[in-house]
């Protein structure tokens, strides 16, 4: 249905009560002849609009076909002056030039407030502002405007853009991982050759019937053969399993003959080969060969049900791996955090107040547990919280009266208490009882408190480089896409300093 | 439309109008359907022009569309040749 932009003003032409007068039925008429005439005004108030607006833009284009027109004319000039005996044939030449690079502007905020129609502007004029929230701004301790918690336009974007950052660092953090590993394995040459062999896999999966095609993808965690409902609907069994799915499970276990646990028939042996690549390619711990056997008895159940089901679930987006990783591999190694935004961020905004926060801390929960058992907690705590959303989720229960932290660990108090007075979070309780634990536990409060400062520091750097969705996606894009070795050095610093 | 009743006097020109009709309001029934129907072409006229302004203006905005769609194509043409023609001079 259309949106109605202009709306011609007297809806109603004779629907009001009448005045008592003697005859009614004129009275009725007159009313609605004046309302007819109001009308007619309004509606040529809205042709008015309307044939402005084509008269600017047809304006506007007539501007530019005129200086098209004179480009066109100096280029004319320009190429029967060329001489083709000047021009340089040098190689040197060639390479020295500057490469011609068209102009490629995007056009961005395409739905913006500016660009709104007046018409429609006016409207929106029309309806009731929204409260005076940003009066207790000042009264709040974590700094947000409290409208924000009543209304935020901005708040799918920031999600997006919070999303997009996370799956840069994720993507490169694996990008460096990948490269450690080459690094440790100097036997990486095997990469290449299963991916050869994951096409003729897939034409001998084919090659067998369509509908054993899904058998491979159909394995659940367990490793047990589960009992499959094939595309075409008829139920099977696939037993010859695997290890597909997990590659870590040591090979020396491994090792017993593909072909007799083989209970469909007709897949001949191939499959053993074709099994092990699938994995091989995206866990690609730098296991050697097809010895990798592709079966792995019943007696290894999933190693790692977490870890298992995405390479569980990669096997289906094999078909051509080689080619870009697609993003839903990406995606699936952060399923958590996007999760848990993503859920928690479809009720309306006043609903959940704790995600604004979300952003300053998306990096600090700590490391090792998954973001996603901490978001599910969120809610609550930030809420119970006094400092607001600055409290991060790992169970910094009711500190034990915070006794002799300085004995316990003198440099490292010091050393803690200079971040914590710089970093004004309403953590100040916190660290004197970390301090009371383990030395351990100190020191990871301590990256804490480093990493919340450089977090800061990273956030700002963000805002100034370019908050607009054309450089967040392009920049995203060219971390995905890209073999560099050079990478940006702050990303190291939040790698070591765990 | 809801009949009324008409309380009023009747007029000298309503009687010639009981003594031969049964109607008495009549005349003015007959007034009213004929200033409705006035009204009604009023309307009916208002809502051809405002489909014609609807229409006029879709079909100006898509004119318009790929009127800006070749414009912005010879543009980025017309700056490759530039490029082209540019450069061949001033590097020589």
């Amino acid at each position: 249905m259309p949106l109605v932009t202009r709306n011609i003003e007297p809806r109603h032409l004779c629907r009001q009560t009448l005045p008592s007068v003697r005859s009614e039925l004129e009275c009725v008429t007159n009313i609605t002849l004046a309302n007819v005439i109001r009308q007619l005004g309004s509606l040529s108030k809205y042709a008015e609009d309307i044939v402005g607006e084509l008269f600017t833009q047809a304006n506007t284009f007539a501007s530019r076909v005129s200086s098209l027109a004179e480009r066109v004319d100096r280029l004319q000039v320009k190429v029967t002056q060329l001489d083709p005996k000047e021009e340089e044939v040098s190689l040197q030449g060639i390479n020295t030039r500057k490469a011609f690079r068209s102009s490629t502007i995007q056009d961005q905020k395409l739905f913006d407030r500016n660009s709104l129609p007046v018409p429609v502007l006016e409207t929106y004029n029309t309806c009731d502002t929204p409260p005076p929230l940003n009066n207790l701004t000042p009264y709040r301790d974590d700094g947000k405007e409290a409208l924000k918690f009543y209304t935020d336009p901005s708040y799918f974007f920031d999600l997006w853009k919070e999303k997009m950052l996370q799956d840069t660092k994720d993507i490169m953090k694996e990008k460096r991982k990948h490269r450690k590993e080459k690094k440790d394995n100097p036997n990486r040459g095997n990469v290449n050759p299963r991916k050869i062999k994951t096409r003729k896999e897939e034409w001998e999966k084919m090659k067998m019937g369509q509908e054993f095609v899904e058998s491979k993808e159909k394995l659940g965690p367990s490793g047990y053969p589960p009992t499959l409902v094939y595309q075409n609907g008829s139920i099977g069994s696939v037993e010859n399993v695997d290890g597909n799915s997990y590659p870590p499970p040591p090979l020396s276990d491994s090792t017993s003959p593909p072909s007799p646990s083989f209970s469909e028939d007709s897949l001949p042996p191939p499959p053993a080969e074709f099994s092990c690549p699938a994995d091989g390619n995206q866990r690609g711990p730098g296991l050697a060969g097809p010895k990798r056997s592709s079966v792995v008895s019943p007696s290894h159940p999933p190693p790692a049900p977490p870890l298992g089901s995405p390479p569980g679930s990669k096997p289906g987006f094999a078909p051509p791996p080689a080619p870009p990783p697609p993003p839903p591999m990406m995606g699936i190694p952060p399923p958590p955090p996007p999760g848990g935004f993503g859920s928690p961020g479809t009720p309306p905004p006043p609903s959940p107040p704790s995600f604004p926060p979300h952003p300053d801390f998306a990096a600090p929960p700590p490391p090792p547990p998954p973001p996603a058992a901490d978001y599910p907690t969120l809610p609550p705590p930030p809420l119970s919280h006094s400092g607001g959303g600055g409290a991060p989720p790992p169970p910094p229960p009711p500190p034990p009266p915070g006794p002799p932290p300085l004995p316990f660990s003198g440099t490292e108090s010091l050393s803690v208490a200079p971040p914590l007075s710089d970093a004004t979070k309403p953590k100040s309780s916190l660290p004197p009882v970390s301090d009371a634990r383990s030395d351990l536990l100190s020191a990871i409060r301590q990256g804490f408190q480093l990493r919340r400062v450089e977090e800061q520091q990273e956030q700002e750097k963000r805002d100034v480089v370019g908050n607009d969705v054309a450089t967040i996606l392009s920049r995203r894009i060219a971390v995905e896409y890209s073999d560099s070795e050079d990478d940006s050095s702050e990303f190291d610093e939040d790698d070591w300093s765990d | 439309m809801l009949l009324r009743c008409y309380d009023q006097a009747v007029a000298p020109h309503q009687v010639a109008a009981i003594a031969g009709q049964e109607d008495p309001v009549q005349p003015e029934s007959h007034q009213d359907w004929a200033n409705r129907e006035y009204i009604e072409v009023f309307t009916s006229s208002i809502k051809k022009i405002a489909d014609f302004l609807n229409s006029f203006d879709m079909s100006c905005h898509s004119r318009l569309a790929t009127l800006n769609k070749k414009l912005t194509a010879l543009e980025r043409r017309i700056e490759y040749i530039e490029a082209r023609v540019t450069k061949g001079k001033t590097l020589t």
